[in-house]
């Protein structure tokens, strides 16, 4: 390369993030060296702390700097319902509906075959223990809407069915605040399906 | 409705190319390897963003280039809009009315078009593959929403799949969840073969007079689905979702020890009998080339008749391949209705009032000049 070797390091560095390409890692390598000297330093630090701070809590999974995390720990939330969701940031967007008081359990992924990724890969097993020691009354499976996340929320309903646990799965349709005539054709025919009587 | 303008860019052998089109008959007049077919395949493309001749978008780039582009205008209902699509190593983008859609369910079927190749004189002899890619391709052009289910279908077969072949790896196996992926794969499955079941009480409808036309009223032709799966064409949605989850049961550990999924649209076939005796097997050439072309001059007709408009006919090099009987046969059946491009080496020996009033376009090495 044609770069020192520490920006060329940084360089490499950004590009191993996502959605950022060599231009762009470029770009932000030479805005660092402009940078204060104590805001790098802090930018440093918060990547190392987020790093080393941040575990999953051993409970629901979710990100958290203190284990269980905070969700877990609150006595005021109910615990007899517990979402189901792959990742720690559907955890987030749940929360800033701030309507949800139940728990969480984060799977970390789908079930995909083909990504040799089954049940025991991803959080399903501690779900399972959870369900046997909690006084859990409903599990609401909220797996993104495609066929991995529809595959999972199907397979988890009918392990936990036996056990009489009541399973609802969260409804897809057309968004708040749409148009009808602007919906594609499969969202619609999904709307139709799960219409409810008024 | 008709194309009027059609512009490529970086597409195969050009590297920049601008037409305008007659609304009627246009030949392609060149030698070989000129790059006649590559305009057919452009406007093939162009409508159903899928290459007739190869999977591989890549090859559709000219070569040491990084994108290849395909405008056109269409014409359709009084109304011109433009079409664009952008190949590059990304993918593809495709722009309808100069926006971008998001699902190629949403773009195909604005511009419809039956091709007529010499792989098509195949179709009737060649692999079950080739007739399935025929049937897909043609509903798809006239439901978008069956180009969803199938592209959800196939995900969900690949999936079902790679589970099947690790239970037959490991020798140990979560039926639960092979009964979810095929609770999951029945839904698209019965939805195809329904719709393919609709789709071929239409094509047989249009096919029939016009083979007994083709055929001097000597022949009947006879067109069925050869399922892998026990139903039959009345049956309504709800009972074939009833009998693939009766088969699926009873395939249950014949699958697992397979690792493959033995069921389902993607094993089932079309066969066609003239008077009684199935073509494929003992039908002459000619039986065979004359049900690929009923099949083809069908379409264009039960395109009219779902759409309202009739489609775009691509002719690629197979007028010669015809016999005079059949040539005039399908030029009487497109005169001055259907925007036909025909490819060809060379019109001597067409007479025909048809191709007297086209519009010619030479070919030669890349370049385009219009006659006249």
């Amino acid at each position: 390369m044609y770069y020192p070797e520490p920006i060329s390091k940084l360089v490499d560095s950004f590009t191993k993030l996502p959605g950022i390409g060599p231009k762009t890692a470029v770009r932000l390598a030479f805005f660092v060296l402009n940078m204060k000297e104590e805001d790098v330093l802090d930018f440093a630090k918060s990547l190392v702390n987020a790093k080393r701070e941040l575990t999953h809590c051993s409970i629901c999974g979710h990100i958290t700097d203190q284990d269980p995390c905070s969700i877990c720990q609150d006595d005021t939330r109910d615990e007899t319902t517990i979402c189901v969701v792959q990742d720690p940031k559907d955890v987030i967007a749940m929360e800033k509906m701030k309507d949800y008081r139940g728990k969480y359990h984060v799977l970390h992924g789908a079930i995909s075959p083909m990504d040799g990724i089954g049940p025991e890969d991803i959080n399903v097993p501690t779900l399972i223990s959870r369900l046997k020691d909690e006084n859990v009354q409903e599990l609401i499976l909220a797996t993104n809407p495609n066929i991995e996340g529809e595959a999972t929320a199907m397979y988890i309903s009918r392990l936990v069915k036996p056990a009489g646990i009541k399973t609802t799965r969260i409804a897809h349709g057309l968004p708040v605040g749409g148009d009808l005539e602007y919906a594609d054709e499969v969202t619609l025919s999904k709307a139709l399906e799960g219409r409810r009587e008024l | 409705m008709h194309i009027n303008e059609l512009s490529l860019k970086n597409y195969r052998n050009y590297e920049s190319l601008d037409l305008t089109f007659d609304h009627k008959v246009n030949v392609i007049i060149g030698e070989n390897a000129q790059g006649k077919t590559n305009i057919m395949e452009s406007i093939y493309v162009l409508a159903l963003t899928k290459s007739h001749r190869t999977s591989k978008d890549k090859e559709l780039i000219k070569w040491d280039e990084s994108y290849a582009k395909i405008k056109g205008s269409v014409v359709k209902r009084n109304r011109q809009f433009p079409l664009e699509l952008i190949f590059s190593n990304k993918g593809k983008k495709a722009k309808l009315n100069h926006i971008e859609q998001q699902r190629l369910s949403d773009y195909i079927g604005a511009l419809n078009v039956v091709m007529f190749a010499p792989e098509d004189l195949n179709l009737v002899k060649g692999s079950p593959q080739e007739r399935r890619r025929f049937i897909d391709m043609e509903i798809g052009q006239i439901q978008p929403i069956y180009v969803y289910h199938l592209g959800q279908f196939q995900k969900i077969l690949k999936q079902r799949n790679a589970l099947l072949k690790d239970y037959q790896r490991k020798q140990q196996m979560d039926r639960t969840m092979l009964r979810v992926m095929t609770e999951q794969i029945i839904e698209h499955a019965a939805t195809i073969i329904h719709r393919r079941f609709k789709f071929l009480q239409l094509l047989r409808k249009w096919a029939q007079p016009i083979h007994l036309g083709i055929s001097r009223h000597l022949e009947k032709l006879e067109i069925t689905y050869d399922a892998s799966i026990e139903v039959s064409e009345n049956m309504e949605l709800s009972k074939i979702v009833e009998v693939y989850q009766k088969q699926f049961e009873d395939m249950e550990t014949k699958e697992i020890e397979r690792g493959t999924s033995l069921i389902g649209p993607h094993r089932d076939d079309l066969v066609f009998h003239l008077n009684g005796k199935e073509v494929q097997t003992y039908g002459s050439q000619g039986q065979q080339r004359t049900t690929a072309l009923s099949l083809k001059l069908a379409e264009i007709e039960l395109i009219y008749s779902e759409v309202g408009e009739y489609p775009i006919l691509l002719l690629d090099d197979v007028l010669s391949e015809l016999d005079d009987h059949r040539q005039s046969h399908l030029l009487n059946t497109i005169q001055g209705k259907v925007q036909t491009f025909v490819s060809t080496t060379s019109v001597d020996g067409i007479e025909h009032d048809t191709l007297k009033k086209a519009e010619i376009f030479h070919v030669h090495q890349g370049a385009v000049s219009k006659e006249g």
